[in-house]
């Protein structure tokens, strides 16, 4: 059996198909594409595809990564080619490799955001003023539980520009499975904070990250 | 400040399969936004500028019951196979997308290009069932078109309807420019062809459509007119500028040589029915007097084996489903059951593909084979007895024992199953308390027969599930003459089902009386119920089929406010020489057959099924008199 990490593009209208369909599309995907894959054992047999971290609703990403498990060495060429041509529009696998971390090492997820109804200073303004603040909603065992979070802390680092008269924000926000802020939560921050609603009219996840700022690979 | 340390090598996609601004901006407010964007794999694409004729194929229901629909599949794939003509989809967008499109003033849409409908040359409507008519006037409206056919001048788009429903269209006649009646592989492509003629001639759609009705199995309702008695039944019904007397459904004779889809567009999001599904053959050889199906899809028409599993072959390897569902109205009716699933078997279980069964009767299904089949995969075990006495079996021509019932449940148990489903229906004719009762009795006779089995599932208690549905009369069957038990008389028998169930063992499920007593108005109504529909919807009524959203009581209002009675259409008694509003209408089945159908309903005798005798229900002429039960 061999662990392969799929790195996937995700853009365009496809971007609202949620993360429980990705599941299943992927799941067909690799049917079609006829890759050798690795059956769980047991009374519902399923093939292993794991998507490391979930992509909101509405967000693109251009670098996904995803793991599968092959049963027969397949080389990564071989797979990019098999399964780029069994992709539905907007998917495309951008490379194929051998894990180099755990998913557990995925600290950052690093975002472009295209804002519209604000200008640079504002939106420079409202992300250095330090109490940003967003209401982010959980569980604490089987309450549901709404908790205020300080986003200003936990924003690693930004930069803002000026294009085709939008504001774009790169941004490098937590992710992972221990704590995660996504863009939607900034920006209802900074709408809090503005007084009035900004919208962001196209979210991309550029790629993910390490505790120690290095690529996730 | 820091850096984006990711390199972007990865181009960002700008335009192409971007959508609309106005679409961007409400989708992030919608439930499930992934059923209104397209783009799902195996969907026809083309280029508009080398087509002829853009056709919109519309299910009035959601996008989840729509794409589960197999008849949409092959129709949309047989119009996409012609290189004149783009075939698109549209579905019902649910009340929370429509908020948004009417508010930003997006117009209905077609999932493949997102070009409005309104420009398109066709926009065809799949009737399925009844309660689903008022959402065929509001995605018409959605559209920017009027709802009646009538204010509707320029030729295009000519708005056609067909499924089952069209076998009486007569309530939604005044909304649809033309109806195919029957199978419509074959018929649509010919209504296209005239279209380009007369599309070319620049024809009125009046000329054209003078020209469609004289198409086999196209009713073109303006040209008929409909006169009525002081009782209110109809009196007459004439055809004018040639149309004919008898518009005859179409059916395709060799299922063999008619085009299957090669592929299915995969949807993004979970469907009801999400899988490979494959038609083994069409009619029924039973003549349950109930169900419309049984009667309005004949003569029997069998698909060989072969064919069948090289089709299926072909759909999984396009599609990466890992399922097949061999459907017909009576899977172990088909003759050569054995060899299909011998064939299936020699390469499902290896590719992981799941085979399933829907719509088994239990009387002879060889238990060897059902054992091949579970060793896949193990589904629920239904039974549809639809009654429980045996007297009023034999008036609905069900025909099954109790015997059969209760072995094959010990078998069933015996193989480790734990949970039945027993479906029935209440409201039969010449129905009888002491049927209502037998319902609960029988319930309990399958339970008994868990705990007499000595193999039954240790540790575990059985629950055998009884649904009683509402019996509503449909046009085509033996019953069309018959009142619809009334809402006071469906709640009494319900309640009455209640009192009496002999086992808590057993759990009831029962239909929405309201909603099977407005599908009796709808199923049996003439046109003069145009009129309620438009001003029920006009009121806010669609999706009449979800409980959570049907309006009941504005159906009510509407029919007070229009002075139309609606137990005229539902609880009354017809006469057998009165002139039904689908007189005009011949789906095969002769009225004399059914009437003498009905007379030995009263006298609960049963009619054998088709291969043990004919019954002379006449639609074998539809097949230039072959059937294959004649052999």
């Amino acid at each position: 059996m061999f662990e392969v990490r799929l790195w996937l593009s995700k853009q365009g209208r496809i971007k609202y198909v949620s993360h429980l369909d990705m599941f299943r599309l992927m799941q067909r995907a690799v049917r079609r594409a006829e890759i050798p894959l690795w059956y769980t054992e047991g009374f519902n047999p399923h093939p292993y595809i794991s998507f490391l971290l979930a992509l909101s609703l509405g967000t693109e990403g251009l670098r996904e990564p995803v793991d599968i498990r092959i049963v027969d060495d397949m080389t990564p060429e071989e797979i990019k080619n098999r399964l780029n041509g069994a992709m539905p529009e907007g998917l495309k696998i951008e490379a194929v490799t051998t894990p180099v971390y755990k998913p557990a090492a995925i600290a950052f997820g690093s975002y472009r955001v295209y804002y519209g109804g604000v200008t640079e200073s504002e939106l420079f303004d409202a992300l250095t003023c330090g109490e940003l603040t967003c209401e982010k909603s959980g569980k604490k065992g089987n309450k549901k539980i709404v908790k205020t979070v300080n986003v200003s802390e936990h924003i690693k680092s930004f930069e803002i520009r000026a294009e085709d008269g939008k504001t774009v924000l790169d941004v490098v926000l937590p992710a992972g499975s221990v704590f995660n802020l996504n863009p939607q939560q900034l920006t209802c921050a900074v709408s809090a904070r503005l007084g009035r609603d900004i919208t962001a009219q196209r979210v991309i996840r550029l790629g993910l990250l390490t505790d120690e700022n290095k690529p996730f690979e | 400040m820091g850096s984006i340390p990711v390199s972007l090598h990865v181009v960002l996609m700008k335009g192409c399969n971007l959508l609309d601004n106005r679409l961007e901006k409400i989708l992030p407010l919608v439930q499930k936004p992934a059923r209104y964007i397209g783009g799902e794999l195996n969907s026809a694409v083309k280029d508009k500028n080398s087509v002829d004729i853009r056709y919109a194929f519309c299910f009035p229901d959601s996008y989840e019951i729509g794409m589960s629909h197999l008849g949409i599949k092959i129709l949309y794939s047989i119009a996409n196979d012609r290189p004149d003509t783009w075939c698109e989809r549209v579905f019902a967008p649910w009340p929370d997308m429509e908020e948004k499109m009417r508010e930003e003033g997006i117009p209905l849409y077609a999932l493949e290009s997102g070009d409005p409908i309104k420009d398109f040359d066709f926009i065809g409507f799949t009737l399925q069932y009844e309660m689903c008519y008022t959402n065929v006037l509001n995605m018409l409206d959605l559209a920017g078109l009027p709802v009646r056919s009538a204010d509707r001048k320029s030729l295009s788009p000519i708005v056609m309807g067909g499924g089952p429903c069209v076998c009486n269209p007569e309530p939604m006649a005044d909304f649809f420019d033309l109806f195919s009646l029957g199978e419509g592989e074959e018929v649509n492509s010919e209504i296209m062809d005239l279209y380009k003629i007369h599309k070319a001639k620049g024809s009125s759609k009046d000329e054209f459509l003078r020209e469609a009705a004289k198409i086999p199995g196209v009713y073109v309702p303006s040209l008929y007119d409909i006169t009525y008695n002081g009782d209110g039944t109809v009196k007459e019904v004439k055809p004018k500028d040639g149309a004919p007397e008898k518009v005859v459904k179409r059916v395709i004779s060799d299922l063999d040589k008619v085009s299957y889809p090669k592929s299915f567009v995969v949807p993004f999001i979970d469907v009801v029915h999400d899988r490979v599904t494959h038609e083994i053959f069409r009619g029924c050889i039973r003549g349950c007097r109930f169900c419309q199906a049984g009667f309005i899809y004949r003569p029997i028409r069998e698909k060989q084996p072969d064919t069948i599993n090289e089709q299926c072959k072909e759909l999984i390897k396009n599609t990466g489903y890992d399922e097949i569902s061999l459907c017909s109205l009576s899977s172990s009716d088909y003759t050569r059951i054995e060899e299909l699933l011998t064939k299936l078997l020699e390469w499902t279980p290896k590719e992981n593909v799941n085979i399933a069964l829907p719509s088994l009767r239990i009387d002879n299904f060889p238990e060897e084979l059902m054992q091949k089949l579970l060793s896949v995969r193990r589904s629920g075990l239904t039974f549809a007895p639809e009654a429980g006495t045996q007297r009023m079996r034999d008036v609905i021509n069900k025909n099954i024992t109790e015997d059969e019932i209760l072995s094959t449940s010990r078998t069933a148990f015996a193989g480790g199953y734990s949970a039945v489903k027993l479906y029935f229906m209440i409201g039969l004719p010449t129905e009888t308390d002491e049927d209502v009762e037998g319902i609960g009795i029988l319930a309990k006779k399958v339970v008994d027969e868990f705990y007499a089995c000595p193999d039954r599932p240790k540790g575990r208690g059985v629950t055998v599930g009884a649904s009683a549905s509402s019996f509503v009369p449909k046009p085509f069957t033996p019953f069309q003459w018959e009142p619809q038990a009334t809402p006071d008389e469906l709640k009494a028998k319900q309640e009455h089902l209640k009192a009496t169930v002999p086992s808590k063992k057993i759990s009831l499920a029962f239909h929405d009386i309201p909603t099977s007593f407005l599908e009796g108005v709808l199923a049996r109504g003439d046109r003069r119920l145009a009129d309620a529909i438009e001003l029920a919807w006009r009121r806010g009524c669609r999706f009449d089929s979800w409980g959570e959203l049907f309006k009941f009581d504005v159906w009510q209002q509407v029919f007070a406010e229009l002075n139309i009675d609606p137990a005229f259409y539902a609880n009354r008694r017809r006469s057998f020489d009165e002139v039904l509003p689908w007189d005009h209408i011949d789906f095969g089945v002769t009225k004399s057959f059914l009437m003498r159908e009905a007379k030995k309903a009263y006298e609960a005798k049963t009619t054998p099924h088709c291969r043990i005798q004919c019954a002379g229900c006449g639609s074998n002429k539809l097949n230039g008199g072959k059937c294959e039960c004649l052999k």
